[in-house]
């Protein structure tokens, strides 16, 4: 008997079909994943799922019982759980305020005091059961990115839950890191468990599930077992045209000139420590490293936006004597930075306003702010960049993660930019969208401009780039030409790094 | 389907002009009370004259909350604004020195709340409750404590006195600023700069806006309107009382947080506000009217823009 059962599950926004007559079922103790392009409908579905929107149409079954979930409160009684890309602790909380968030605390016998020996406990139990290990006293902000998604886990587990619902939750974490998680997912099932995992990594999808439900345009395709199908057969499911399997092009490099070049770099916090590099025309260079090596950081610093403590920042053969956000911009560099929407985007801003933001003055005669060209200049990216939208006046808060980044780059490409530094350009963006990003990248790269590409995904880095440093605490610890250069060997370099850290 | 549309649009009507529609139901129950009192051109006139300081005042906290903070300073500001204005037409000064200097010195108590806030990232609205004390220290000071009105002169009083046929200065000075700063906030890039920044900070730094400046410059700003309405109402009183102006600045906030419920959905927005104080200055004048006690007055008038706010959260809901 299936733990969810779904007929003919529809929801309707304005005129349009977010979910079409969709119907799943989900086993108990399977991982079943759920793929589908950046709109297919997977977030709408574990919205209705998980009491967020209610339905249209259709019905739910839970263990084999018609059921009604119309609170984010029902999903949670009757067992139901998700974890989200965007994470929900309170940054200032511990791990175990964090865990009873939205329980009630154990209390003494007055009922007044809190039970903190009971917490605890509970909280080592739950541990135990999971094999987990994580200092609980810790306050979420001082968390790594795995441990808070540990952490949430942990919490969806405190109370009877039967399906957990992961939404990209290795968005955010490096290979290394990810393995932990599937250590963890193995455990919760083992233990009978249900996880629905929503996933664009093909390669975890193929490791962790049992079954593949594929969803497109708001209906579903197809449910699939894993051993039956492969990455390509997946893709073509997702997408209706044929799709092109994304491998290493051989580009023709006649790097020109030196866009970019970093001498000794230090940035104030430390986290940028001693950095060399180059970046020239026509060249897109990859900068891989673990969590905390400090990849982001050093995007930062030679963008403006952290303050640097020593070394040179050369723009084209001019020294910077200081650097913020607005100097980069007016000297043809752009940042795409990694969240997207606390960093990249005005949510609550039309499609327009956000294209134009780094270039005001551009549209500005004087004291007027000229619409119309304004407006022509956004639809001219859009329609470029095929952002799917209503409009240049929908608020960007109102379309899907790719498309978002759509938006992103719009905005870079609109200050016909010299130097791109990308800081996870495709994190939780469809496989399509991923694709066009990294074309469009390789072309900008044609047309003269210098790439500095920064990512988590290993493979991606050796899909994209040409050459490709490794980040280490902060410092550069070796270059390679991208030339039959295998994962193995990068991480290589990342670990005995760290084991040299230990012996001295 | 149509159905479902109708109603998705019906919602977002109620919202985007609901409070302007409150607005109209409660002139019409007023003229329905005082057909003869309430309902007049000459009260009309009027109730433009008495929400003048109002509306200009609530310009400049609009401008502020634009960019996601708050200057509880402006009531002081105002009383510092009508003060310095009084001693300095006692002392003799030409006009423009008492109408320009005290706003040039309110700008730059703006500007010092904003650096503070922008260099220091201190929470606004502590650094301006500590600036409106102090400036408030300062206004006394001044004044000794004193109401400032003997041998004010004759000219200082042409700003909030003079009428241009039935029209007077002040409602058309009030216009203009409303006009003048919905321009600025929807037309320029400055205004786009600001909504930028309250929209989402951190991604304003990465697209090259100078986040501290223009932070500054709101805050700037916003001092320089509410030493301008200090200017006007120690010009229609001829006298400035040390915190004469301190009693504006609640319904300032008031008014902008009603604004924020029209037109721009929970955003602060220049028209709005003007509908804002504009209810609050029709409220307190019908009311008036019909012989409400003052403590009543309060009451409702709270009562209002808490209904006014809650009306907006529920359309939101069933949306």
């Amino acid at each position: 008997m299936s733990l969810l059962r779904v007929d003919g599950l529809s929801k309707i926004f304005g005129q349009h079909y977010a979910l079409s007559e969709v119907s799943l079922d989900i086993l108990p103790g399977e991982v079943h994943a759920l793929v589908g392009e950046n709109g297919a409908g997977k977030s709408t579905f574990i919205k209705i799922v998980t009491g967020v929107y209610s339905p249209d149409g259709g019905t739910l079954r839970w263990k084999g019982q018609p059921v009604q979930i119309n609170t984010p409160g029902d999903a949670r009684q009757i067992g139901i759980n998700v974890v989200h890309q965007d994470r929900h602790l309170i940054p200032s909380f511990t791990g175990y305020e964090n865990l009873y968030l939205g329980l009630s605390y154990p209390k003494g016998k007055l009922g007044v005091g809190v039970q903190w020996k009971e917490m605890k406990q509970r909280a080592k139990a739950l541990m135990d059961t999971y094999g987990v290990t994580l200092n609980m006293n810790k306050t979420a902000q001082r968390m790594s990115p795995p441990e808070k998604t540990m952490l949430e886990i942990l919490r969806a587990m405190m109370q009877e839950c039967s399906l957990l619902i992961l939404d990209e939750p290795t968005a955010s974490l490096t290979d290394q890191e990810s393995e932990q998680l599937f250590d963890l997912i193995g455990k919760l099932t083992a233990a009978g468990t249900s996880i629905l995992y929503v996933s664009h990594r093909m390669d975890e999808i193929f490791r962790l599930s049992d079954r593949i439900t594929v969803f497109r345009n708001g209906r579903h395709v197809a449910t699939v077992n894993r051993q039956d199908t492969d990455r390509d057969g997946l893709i073509s499911l997702m997408n209706d045209k044929e799709y092109k399997k994304a491998h290493r092009e051989e580009r023709d490099i006649r790097a020109g000139e030196p866009v970019l070049e970093v001498r000794g770099l230090h940035s104030e916090d430390g986290k940028v420590n001693g950095v060399d590099l180059q970046v020239r025309q026509r060249e897109v260079v990859g900068i891989f490293g673990l969590a905390g090596a400090g990849r982001t950081e050093l995007l930062e610093t030679v963008y403006g936006l952290r303050r640097k403590s020593a070394g040179e920042i050369v723009l084209q053969g001019r020294t910077q004597t200081s650097t913020s956000p607005r100097r980069s911009l007016d000297q043809g560099v752009v940042l795409i930075p990694e969240e997207r929407k606390r960093d990249a985007l005005v949510m609550d801003m039309a499609i327009r306003e956000n294209i134009t933001l780094p270039f005001l003055s551009r549209f500005s005669s004087g004291w007027k702010m000229r619409k119309r060209a304004e407006l022509q200049e956004s639809e001219r990216w859009m329609t470029d960049l095929k952002v799917k939208a209503a409009g240049t006046e929908q608020p960007v808060g109102q379309l899907s993660g790719g498309n978002q980044q759509k938006v992103v780059f719009a905005k870079a490409l609109l200050s016909s930019p010299k130097l791109f530094l990308c800081d996870e350009p495709t994190q939780a963006v469809d496989i399509m969208t991923r694709d066009e990003i990294h074309r469009l990248l390789r072309h900008q790269a044609d047309e003269g401009c210098a790439v500095l590409f920064v990512s988590s995904d290993l493979q991606e880095v050796l899909d994209i780039a040409d050459r490709l440093y490794v980040l280490h605490e902060g410092r550069i610890v070796v270059e390679l030409p991208n030339k039959d250069v295998t994962p193995e060997q990068v991480l290589a370099y990342c670990f005995s790094q760290g084991k040299d850290r230990v012996h001295t | 389907m149509t159905e479902a549309s109708k109603g998705i649009s019906y919602i977002r009507l109620i919202r985007t002009y609901g409070t302007v529609m409150a607005g109209l139901l409660i002139v019409l129950a007023f003229s329905l009370l005082s057909p003869d009192s309430f309902a007049t051109v000459g009260n009309a006139i009027n109730i433009s004259r008495q929400i003048s300081f109002l509306v200009i005042i609530a310009l400049g906290a609009t401008l502020v909350m634009a960019v996601g903070e708050f200057d509880l300073s402006v009531g002081a500001m105002a009383s510092m604004g009508g003060v310095f204005a009084a001693k300095l037409a006692v002392a003799g000064y030409p006009m423009v020195v008492v109408v320009l200097l005290p706003m040039l010195a309110a700008m730059a108590v703006g500007y010092i709340n904003g650096w503070i806030v922008t260099r220091f990232k201190v929470l606004s609205f502590i650094t301006t409750l500590a600036m409106g004390t102090i400036i408030g220290g300062i206004n006394f000071k001044i004044t000794g404590g004193a109401t400032v009105f003997e041998n004010i002169p004759e000219s200082f009083l042409v700003l909030g006195q003079t009428e241009l046929g039935d029209i007077p200065l002040l409602s058309i000075i009030m216009l203009f600023m409303t006009v003048l700063f919905w321009y600025i906030m929807s037309h320029t890039a400055f205004g786009r700069k600001l909504y930028a920044i309250g929209g989402n900070e951190s991604a304003s730094r990465v697209a090259g806006v100078r986040v501290a400046f223009n932070k500054n410059a709101a805050f700037a700003l916003c001092g320089m309107l509410a030493a301008i309405t200090g200017i006007l109402m120690a010009s229609r009183l001829g006298s400035a009382h040390p915190n004469g102006g301190d009693g504006l600045f609640l319904n300032a906030y008031a008014a902008a947080f009603l604004g924020m419920t029209s037109f721009k959905e929970g955003v602060p927005n220049v028209w709005g506000t003007f509908v804002g104080a504009a209810i609050i200055g029709i409220l307190a004048n019908g009311m008036t009217i019909l012989a409400v006690p003052t403590f009543m007055q309060d009451v409702i008038t709270g009562c209002i823009v808490i209904a006014a706010v809650l009306m907006q959260k529920m359309g939101r809901g069933t949306a």
